[in-house]
Parts: C-alpha cells; sequence; structure tokens
C-alpha cells in the first residue's frame, strides 16, 4: 500500500472510529517506548555525551585501550569460529536426519540431542568442561593423568559455544533439506551424475542461503553469549561481553560498560540487518504445500548412512555424557576428589538457594503470562489492523530481541536506575527486561499463524451474524492459541535460563538462580551449581510437556500448527 | 417467510491500486434481483462481479450507491446485521470446529437453544447429504463434502438472500456439473433469492434464471441466457457466451423482407432488419459456429475455404476452416458430409439467425 496523504488521513479517520484499538496501540506504544526506545536512548547519550557535549572521546578512550580492542578482534574471532563449526555440525546432524533414510525414532534422538542444549541454563555446557577438562577434569586429570591442562582459553570456549549453539544451525537448515523435493536429486541421477556430484553439484548449492543464515545466526548467538567466555574464556581472551560486565561490576564504571557495549552493537545490528533483510529472503526453496511424487531419497549411498549416524551419535553422547556428569557433580560429595553419594547440594539449594528459586519462578510466572498477551497482541494488530506506524512497531518490537542481551542489560541498568523512571532493585524491571525480550518470538508465531488464516474465515463468520468481538473470541483467538502458548513457552524457559541482560538487573530483593548459578561457580562450590543447573533444566522440561499437553488439549485437529516452540 | 428481492442502485466501488492509483472495480451499476429468483453475475476476472456481490454481503461498503434487502436499505449495516447467507470460494471453512459445529456457528451467535440448534443442524445437513458427519473436522472432508458444509452452514441460520462467490471453482469438473443441480435445487426448494458469481458461462446458463454479464466494472447486458446467446449486444458478450465467429459486412440495402449484405466480396440476404443496420454502413455478423454449414466446392452459395483442421468429438465435429485471411469456426452435428484437413469445402450461412452489432472496420 502506498502512503498516500489521502491515505493516511483515511487511516488516522479508521483508527478513531475504533476505540478499543486506539487504546492498544496508545498502551502498546507506550510500552514500547518506556522498555525498549528509552533504555537504548540512554546508552547512546551515556556513550556519546560528556558533560552535555556530544562528543566521541568515551568511544575513543575505550577504542585506544589494546586491550579493549583486543577483546572486540577475539569476540569477532571467537564468534566467526563458532558460525562455522556450528553450521557445519548442524549441517551434518540435519543432512543426517533427513536425507540418510533413518527411522522415525532416529530422527527423535536427534532432535533430542539438539534440544537439550536449547533449553540448558546458560552454564551448563561450561561447567561440564570444567568437570571434564579442569585442573581435576574426570577426563585430563583422572583418565588421562594430564596435571596442570588448562582448560580456558579460545579452544574451549569455540568447542562449548559450538556445542550449545548449533542446534540453531540444525534448526535452521533442516527444514530446507526436507524442503529440497528430492526428484529434483532424481533428476541429476537421470542425467547420469553420481551420489557424490549429485551432493556437489545439486544438495549443497540448493542449502548455500540456508548455510549463510545459519552462520549469521551462529554469528550472533556467539556475540551476545555471555555466560561462556565468563567461565572458561580466561584471562587470556577477553570478549566484548565479558568486559562490559567486568568494567561495571569490577571497576564500577557504568560508562565505560556503556561504550564496550555500544562497540558491541556495531557488529551485532551489522549481522542482525544481513540475516533479517538479505540473506533469510534468499531461498531457492519454495513450499508450495504440494508434495511431490512419493520418491524414495537415494541421495546417501546405504553404507553410507552408518557412519554419518554414528558421528552424529558421538555428538548427541557427547552432549547427553555432559548432562549425566551435572547430575552426577550434583549428586556426589565434590566431583573430581570425594565421589560419596549426597543430597547435600540439593538441600543447600533449597535452603539458602530458595530465595533465588522463588524469585526466579515469580519473576518467569509473571512474565510468561505478560509476554504472551504482548506477543498476540503485536502480532494481531500488527497483520489485522491498519494504523499508522504499523510497521515500525513491528520493527521497535523485535529490537531487544536481537540486541545482545548485554546490551539490553546495561542500557536497563541505566535508564531505571535515576529519575525519572527508578525501578532498580524491583521485580518489574527484571519481567520487563524478559517480556520486551522474549516476546517476539510469540509475536512472530502470532504474524506467521494469522497469515495463513484466509481473510474469508472472518468474513464467514461475520455473514454468520457474529460481530468482530465474538469473531474474535470463537474464531480468531482459538485460531491463533498455538501461537500463544508458544509465546508462553518461550517466555519462561527464557526466564528461567537467562542471564547475560538480567546480571545487571539482579538486587538483593531480587535474585536469579543463573545469578546464583554464577556466584557459586565464581565460589568454586560446583556442587550447588551443578544442583541448580539440574534444578533448571527439570523445571524446564515439566513446562514443556505442559504446554505441549496444553497444546494438544486445545488444538483441534484442523487448527495450525506451530513449528517449534523454539524456532528462532 | 416469503422471498424478498435485492435492489442495488448506481453503486460504485474504487480501490487503490499499486500501479495505476484509484482504479474503479464497480462503477455505477444497478441491478435488480426478483424474490426468489436466482441471478448470476457473470464476467471474466476483474470484471467487478465479486466486488458486487461483496457489497450487496455488506464485506465492502460501496464509495456511492445504496444497497436494498428486501425494502430495507442496508447500505450502512455490516455484515452480520443483513441476515445472509455467504458461501465461499475457499468455503472457509472454520478449520477448528466440527461440522457440527460449524453449522451450528450461525445459531449459536443468534443464541438459539441448544435443542433447537441439534435438530436445525442435523436436518440441514440430512438435506445436503452429510448425516452422520457432525464429529468430522474439515481437513478430513474432500472438497465436495467441504462444499456441502460451508451451503449447509449458509442454509440453516434461514437467510433473507444467499449469495455464492464462485463456489464450484475449486471442485473437479465432474463434481462442479453435479453440484451445480444440487446448488439450484435446495435454492428452488429453499425458495431463497439468491446472487451466484462465476466467470464460467457454462456453468452461469445451466443454473441461472437470469444472468447478468459484467465487463470492466459495470454491466455489458442482462438477460436469460438464451437471450444473451441469441441476441449479445456488444461483439465482448457475444465472444464471452458460448462460442462465435464475428465477420464484417457491408449493408447494401433494406427491404420489408430482409437486408441485403456483402460479406467478403459476397452479396447475401438476411432475412428481417436489425437497428444497426444502415445503407452504406458496415456491421458485425454474429456467426455461431452451429449455424454455419459445410458443402462440397462446387456449391454456389457460399464461401469457399479449405479445411484447416478437424476434431472429432463424438456427437460433433468441429472444423476450423481457412476462408481467405480468417479461419472460421464450425461445429457440424450429424454431418452428411465428412471432410478431412487440406479438402476444399464451401461454407455455407443461413439466412436467418445471426445478429448484427454495429461497427467494424471494412
Amino acid at each position: 500500500m502506498n502512503q498516500t496523504p489521502a491515505n493516511s488521513a483515511r487511516a488516522v479517520r479508521r483508527l478513531f472510529q475504533d476505540p478499543a484499538l486506539v487504546t492498544s496501540v496508545v498502551i502498546l506504544w507506550v510500552l514500547l517506548g518506556l522498555f525498549v526506545l528509552y533504555p537504548l536512548i540512554w546508552l547512546l547519550l551515556r556513550t556519546f555525551t560528556e558533560g552535555g557535549t556530544l562528543t566521541l572521546a568515551n568511544l575513543l578512550a575505550i577504542l585506544k585501550d589494546p586491550n579493549h580492542r583486543q577483546s572486540f578482534w577475539n569476540s569477532l574471532l571467537l564468534a566467526a569460529l563458532v558460525g562455522v563449526a556450528g553450521t557445519a555440525l548442524g549441517f551434518f546432524f540435519a543432512f543426517t536426519a533427513v536425507r540418510a533414510n533413518l527411522s522415525k525414532a532416529w530422527g527423535t534422538v536427534l532432535d533430542a540431542a539438539c534440544l537439550l542444549p536449547l533449553i540448558s541454563p546458560p552454564f551448563t555446557t561450561a561447567i561440564a568442561m570444567i568437570f571434564s577438562f579442569g585442573p581435576r577434569g574426570l577426563i585430563t586429570y583422572h583418565l588421562l593423568g594430564i596435571k596442570g591442562f588448562t582448560v580456558y582459553g579460545l579452544g574451549s570456549t569455540w568447542f562449548s559455544e559450538t556445542l550449545t549453539f548449533f542446534p540453531i544451525a540444525y534448526l535452521t537448515l533442516k527444514p530446507i533439506l526436507s524442503g529440497i523435493d528430492p526428484n529434483v536429486e532424481d533428476m541429476a541421477f537421470s542425467l547420469g551424475s553420481s551420489r557424490w556430484r549429485v551432493f556437489w553439484t545439486v544438495t549443497l548449492p540448493l542449502t548455500v542461503p540456508g548455510l549463510a543464515n545459519a552462520f549469521l545466526l551462529l554469528f550472533a548467538a556467539s556475540l551476545a553469549d555471555f555466560a561462556t567466555p565468563l567461565i572458561l574464556a580466561g584471562n587470556q581472551f577477553p570478549v566484548l561481553p565479558t568486559q562490559a560486565y567486568l568494567q561495571i561490576t569490577g571497576l564500577f564504571d557504568l560508562k565505560g560498560g556503556a561504550v564496550l557495549s555500544f562497540v558491541l552493537l556495531v557488529p551485532a545490528m551489522i549481522v542482525y540487518l544481513l540475516q533479517r533483510y538479505w540473506v533469510s529472503r534468499k531461498s531457492y526453496v519454495t513450499i508450495t504445500g504440494k508434495v511431490g511424487a512419493q520418491t524414495m531419497v537415494k541421495s546417501v549411498a546405504p553404507w553410507a548412512r552408518y557412519p554419518l549416524l554414528a558421528v552424529c551419535l558421538l555428538m548427541a553422547g557427547a552432549i547427553l555424557y555432559f548432562y549425566l556428569l551435572l547430575f552426577y557433580a550434583s549428586v556426589v560429595m565434590a566431583l573430581g576428589a570425594n565421589h560419596t553419594w549426597t543430597l547435600q547440594h540439593y538441600r543447600v539449594i533449597f535452603t539458602e538457594g530458595l530465595k533465588a528459586i522463588r524469585d526466579t519462578l515469580v519473576i518467569a510466572g509473571a512474565g510468561m503470562p505478560l509476554g504472551g498477551l504482548f506477543g498476540i497482541l503485536v502480532g494481531y494488530l500488527v497483520v489485522k489492523k491498519e494504523f499508522p506506524g504499523r510497521q515500525t512497531m513491528e520493527v521497535v518490537s523485535m529490537v531487544n530481541y536481537s540486541l545482545p542481551g548485554t546490551i539490553v542489560g546495561i542500557a536497563y541498568l541505566m535508564a531505571f536506575n535515576d529519575p525519572p523512571i527508578v525501578l532498580t532493585g524491583t521485580a518489574l524491571v527484571i519481567v520487563a527486561c524478559y517480556v520486551f525480550r522474549y516476546s517476539p518470538t510469540g509475536i512472530r508465531a502470532t504474524v506467521a499463524t494469522l497469515q495463513q488464516i484466509d481473510p474469508s474465515i472472518e468474513e464467514a463468520s461475520q455473514s454468520l451474524g457474529a460481530g468482530s468481538g465474538t469473531t474474535f473470541r470463537r474464531i480468531t483467538l482459538p485460531l491463533i492459541l498455538p501461537a500463544f502458548f508458544a509465546g508462553l513457552g518461550v517466555v519462561f524457559i527464557r526466564s528461567m535460563t537467562a542471564i547475560s541482560a538480567t546480571i545487571f538487573l539482579v538486587s538483593i530483593n531480587w535474585t536469579l538462580i543463573t545469578v546464583r548459578i554464577l556466584e557459586n561457580i565464581t565460589e568454586l562450590s560446583l556442587g550447588p551449581a551443578a544442583a541448580f543447573s539440574v534444578l533448571v533444566v527439570v523445571i524446564v522440561f515439566a513446562v514443556i510437556a505442559l504446554i505441549g499437553l496444553a497444546l494438544r488439549r486445545f488444538r483441534a485437529a484442523g487448527a495450525i500448527e506451530v513449528t517449534s516452540i523454539l524456532g528462532g | 417467510m416469503s422471498a424478498v428481492g435485492i435492489r442495488v442502485e448506481h453503486v460504485s466501488k474504487q480501490f487503490s491500486h499499486r500501479v495505476k492509483g484509484l482504479v474503479y472495480a464497480v462503477k455505477d451499476v444497478s441491478l435488480t434481483v426478483q424474490p426468489g429468483e436466482l441471478l448470476t453475475l457473470l464476467g471474466p476476472s476483474g470484471c467487478g462481479k465479486t466486488t458486487t456481490l461483496r457489497m450487496i454481503a455488506g464485506f465492502e461498503r460501496p464509495d456511492a450507491g445504496r444497497v436494498f434487502i428486501g425494502e430495507q436499505d442496508v447500505t450502512d449495516l455490516m455484515a452480520n446485521q443483513r441476515n445472509i447467507g455467504f458461501v465461499f470460494q475457499n468455503y472457509a471453512l472454520f478449520p477448528h470446529l466440527t461440522v457440527f459445529e460449524n453449522v451450528a456457528y450461525g445459531l449459536r451467535v443468534k443464541g438459539m437453544a441448544e435443542s433447537e440448534i441439534r435438530t436445525a443442524v442435523h436436518k440441514v445437513l440430512q438435506m445436503v447429504g452429510l448425516a452422520g458427519y457432525d464429529r468430522q473436522f474439515p481437513n478430513q472432508l474432500s472438497g465436495g463434502e467441504q462444499q456441502r458444509v460451508a451451503l449447509a452452514r449458509a442454509t440453516v441460520i434461514r437467510p433473507r438472500v444467499l449469495l455464492f462467490d464462485e463456489p464450484l471453482s475449486n471442485l473437479d469438473a465432474k463434481l462442479r456439473v453435479h453440484m451445480r443441480r444440487e446448488l439450484q435445487q435446495l435454492q428452488k426448494q429453499l425458495s431463497i433469492t439468491a446472487v451466484y458469481v462465476t466467470h464460467d458461462q457454462e456453468e452461469a446458463m445451466a443454473i441461472s434464471d437470469r444472468i447478468v454479464v459484467m465487463s470492466q466494472g459495470a454491466i455489458a447486458q442482462e438477460g436469460t441466457a438464451e437471450s444473451l446467446y441469441r441476441q449479445p449486444a456488444s461483439e465482448f458478450v457475444a465472444q464471452f457466451i458460448g462460442r462465435t465467429n464475428l465477420l464484417t459486412a457491408r449493408v447494401l440495402s433494406i427491404e420489408a423482407d430482409g437486408t441485403e449484405l456483402e460479406v467478403r466480396g459476397m452479396r447475401f440476404r438476411l432475412s428481417g432488419q436489425s437497428p444497426h443496420a444502415q445503407p452504406g454502413r458496415s456491421v458485425r455478423l454474429v456467426v455461431r459456429p452451429e449455424v454455419l454449414g459445410l458443402d462440397s466446392p462446387d456449391c454456389t452459395t457460399g464461401f469457399p475455404g479449405t479445411v484447416a483442421s478437424r476434431m472429432f468429438l463424438g456427437e460433433k465435429v468441429e472444423y476450423h476452416v481457412r476462408v481467405g485471411e480468417d479461419l472460421v469456426q464450425v461445429t457440424s452435428y450429424n454431418p452428411r458430409n465428412v471432410f478431412a484437413p487440406g479438402d476444399a469445402v464451401t461454407v455455407t450461412l443461413p439466412t436467418d439467425g445471426i445478429p448484427l452489432l454495429p461497427g467494424g472496420t471494412t
């Protein structure tokens, strides 16, 4: 629609004929302004002003410090390495899952192996790495007898992040690979190509946009990752998010932290824009909903599927080993030193850690419905209603989601610490952070669902005598319910597992399990840290199961499916 | 409840087009549907037929003009206040509701008692041949069954008028022919006023009491199927309804018992007169393929030509005959002579039953 003045005047007039719409739009803009734009403006003001005047001095001062410059390049290097390795691993898993003619059961095993890292608290792999390869590591010290092995540094951070983030690549590439019509490969075979040649000349080239997309998503995830480098990178390999954190918590230099997080913002935004507006639109795979003639996938030789599967199972085994190790560490006195069974660590977390558990559940419990509602409301308005600034609203609602958590956290810390709006130390600021950072999944699910609902369905309801209220309640709402549950799930899971933003927002009054895990690790009480992690995994699994149940109950046979509640 | 009519008076509707700016989808259209009549809006895509229907339904508000259902001016009423039944091209069944709940939806909105709903829904499902399908979901049904559910859902609320937007276009050819008969029977059985939109002229001719042919947002001609076929008012209608050859002729003279014409250098007499025929002016002849005959080349009353192609279709044979630079379509039923491509033939014209249209270049 071209926005002629007459058109927008008409849009404004129509807006005011619908008081409910005006109210919702105004309220949403106030909230988005307060919790998305306002903190960001604070961050920019802090970075680019000094004593009320515009200046680049702050930025230059930070960039002059070789340590900071190093951490900038380190961040990029780590992100690139994780991007390459994670994409390769994700492609390997996805290829094996959809092209190797595996039985359904094996497919489920691969899916499960990839799900685990997605829903875990942030330190899980890092802790397991220390248990395995640390100074008293099960593998390095006990099994191999190596003394003085250092686990800290680029290598282990790279490995750990790859393991944590490769499922993103798997989820991105799997639908693309399964979307390639086997008939296209059959065509190449009929022209005389060998399997190897078909792979290199047909299958892989068709996946290239997907690979680029997966690489950028992983790059962004690694760039934003705070938890893993904090534990594993060590002093020798500083990266931006941790530097910004240390600048604030260690040196109490809020301004320095702000400037560092701005430095992080630049590559993050570039990658986000590339991913969203360039790569994700270049797809060769068109989903027509029409399945071509059923044909066996022949692109993998029967013998080749065993080595493929073996490598995948090896990786899955490594993931499983890490989680079992975590569990084991939570039920023995001190892993690596004293392997006596004990429930001591659980006693600790349920006594002195109880406040963190309660706080986290309260915050996640409050954030979940708010984030879910926010998600479907924004999604519904953006797709179904016409009002000025509609597209801008969609973009702004995605901002906090696309920024690294460290930036959002520091921006919130600065914005809500001083008048006019003081929220520091409240649960509200943490809930708001989660709602605006993690509801975009719900927004996107709602948008995708609504776009699949033909307008004639709502017109049919209208023609049968239903007003717009009844139509929304009886037709639209039930159809977008799956998206609502998806939104709920993601907000809850992230509220349980995230740390990068909220570590700046916790206080004596309100703390989080993830922050307690970090404290435990720095105090070297790894047992309670492991127990906390196990608890988080259990709670998250329980909630996912409940949501799955709710979805099955509420989703009638014909309703639209929401692909994956963790997609994106 | 006795049937009510529909009146559409001078309605116009504009849309903003991405490239062309504001364009008229419908421009100053007026039409009347008699109580109990099935009127079809027929035309190619983009002719404004669906927009007209949607304005009658209340999904679109006309920029100008009024819409009446019965004696009530409904122009300013929303669709849900008009008491209409609408059947969509894609059926628009509620995917999350069962067949029973889909059909019951409109009754529930009205707040009807549960026991009455049950009776009414079962009765209408019986009528459309879907008894026992209560608990199925739409995606478990075939296209034809979905169509019947849509029909049941629209009729169960006892609407004042039934509106159909290309309801059969998603069905396969055989089912389409079957369903259109059922639709027509149902409409007559309920004796309900109906407006039916289609681009399929054969479908329109099969079910309509009357047809309104639309083109470029305006009405091109209205009448019964037969009158449109026999007396098209324009070349557009002549070509859109049925197949036709358009031949240019010059009027030589007009006499009491006929019109003297010259076609392709041949004199030819057509019985009767036409308002379009003026001596010395050219006219266009609407010559249906089935009124033409083929004869051996030694026949003198006709146009000499050569058979270009021949297609055997069972009860008829379709020829394309090259006459000068034109290809003339000739349909032959029970032919006495059979010709093959390359044969020289004479195309013969009857002396009546050929409507004239104004214009054309000589």
